[in-house]
């Protein structure tokens, strides 16, 4: 039965073990498409490129659809699975700053860890931006704990709001992404048939 | 698999990383992050130079909880490091650059990346984690709070990409 850690099948230790080379595997996955540089994040908010929006909506649907066939099967506990709560005015607060921060820098905390291994100086110095800011937070905690805590609503599944089960979320969340992504290159190739034209 | 710039094709690479992910699940019972790490590890640093600091009401559950070294997205987040740099090694990408567009000075371009770091560090606080842990791990696991974030990030960028676009001036 899965997830191996939270069953017991495997301890604590061997669990880091597997965090080693899960991590690694994502590393080697993040660099390869070519991540270790904001040149390929950055032009996302420019419809220049589609590196971004067509990784995170592949990695999305393949990994939703191998959850519900393992759990269809009984492999898996779906509840077992760890879902952060779901806070809805943090998470709209620090969506928008997390948004204007990653136009301004070019790095998410992942991809900057790519960079900085790939010898950017520029993520070298946003994961120092990085640290500096936690610090910061921890400080200002407690004057803003109440806003941080607001909204709370637990493990919020999609399947809460709509009705429905995990099938119907994953119907739905594949279809959105799909058309989401048609979406967004149509975009991109108008915009770029209209600077060619110029 | 490589495209003509020497990288995968983002599909490809997504499919992979969704298979990763997966794994990850499968294994931990959680997916992948990367900003819980740096928050970890700025509160073990705060510790070490001022013990006190475990009484601070965010990094007490933290300290609580054993040292940095023994954090599942900690030991990760060293393995991103790891594979990012042999991936590089091997594809002959590792140089010592700054990302950034045409003519823009330098200083300016570390200027904002610092203060990007700055800024997102409290953004992942609020949003209980990144692209990674938020985004990727939520959207794959049918969370719907995820949406409000991603949706709100996604915006946020574009509404503010103007703002920023010499600095991103002809590149991607």
């Amino acid at each position: 039965m899965y997830p191996l850690f939270t069953t017991g099948t495997i301890d604590f230790n061997s669990n880091l073990l597997y965090a080693l080379v899960i991590g690694a595997l994502f590393g080697i996955v993040l660099e390869r498409t070519g991540f270790g540089s904001s040149k390929h994040i950055a032009p996302i908010f420019y419809f220049r490129n589609l590196k971004v929006s067509q990784t995170i909506v592949s990695a999305i649907i393949t990994c939703s659809t191998l959850i519900v066939i393992s759990s269809y099967n009984g492999w898996v506990d779906y509840n077992q699975i760890f879902i952060p709560d779901t806070y809805v005015w943090p998470y709209l607060v620090g969506g928008v700053l997390f948004g204007a921060a990653m136009v301004m820098s070019g790095w998410c905390p992942g991809t900057a860890i790519v960079g900085f291994a790939s010898g950017k100086i520029d993520a070298f110095v946003f994961m120092t931006g990085l640290l500096c800011g936690m610090y910061f937070y921890f400080d200002i905690y407690d004057q803003i704990s109440d806003f941080a805590n607001s909204g709370y609503l637990g493990r919020y599944t999609i399947d809460k709001l709509v009705g429905g089960d995990i099938y119907t979320s994953s119907y739905l969340i594949t279809i959105l992404l799909g058309a989401f992504l048609a979406i967004f290159m149509n975009v991109m190739k108008s915009i770029r048939d209209k600077k060619e034209k110029l | 698999m490589n495209q003509k710039d020497g990288y995968w094709h983002p599909l490809v690479s997504g499919v992979i990383l969704g298979i990763v992910l997966f794994i990850s699940f499968m294994v931990a019972g959680q997916g992948m992050g990367a900003s819980g790490a740096f928050a970890r590890v700025t509160a073990q640093l705060a510790y070490l130079y001022d013990s006190t600091f475990a009484q601070n009401s965010y990094a007490a559950k933290y300290l609580f909880n054993g040292n940095a070294l023994s954090n599942w997205t900690v030991v990760e987040t060293f393995g991103i490091f790891s594979g990012g740099y042999l991936s590089a090694m091997f594809a002959g990408r590792i140089k010592q650059s700054i990302d950034k567009g045409d003519d823009y000075p330098s200083y300016k371009r570390l200027i904002w990346a610092f203060l990007g770091g700055f800024i997102m560090a409290g953004a992942t606080r609020l949003a209980r984690g990144c692209t990674s842990g938020q985004a990727l791990d939520g959207a794959a696991t049918f969370s719907a709070g995820t949406w409000i974030f991603m949706l709100a990030a996604f915006g946020a960028g574009f509404v503010f990409a103007p703002l920023f676009k010499k600095q991103w001036k002809n590149i991607g």
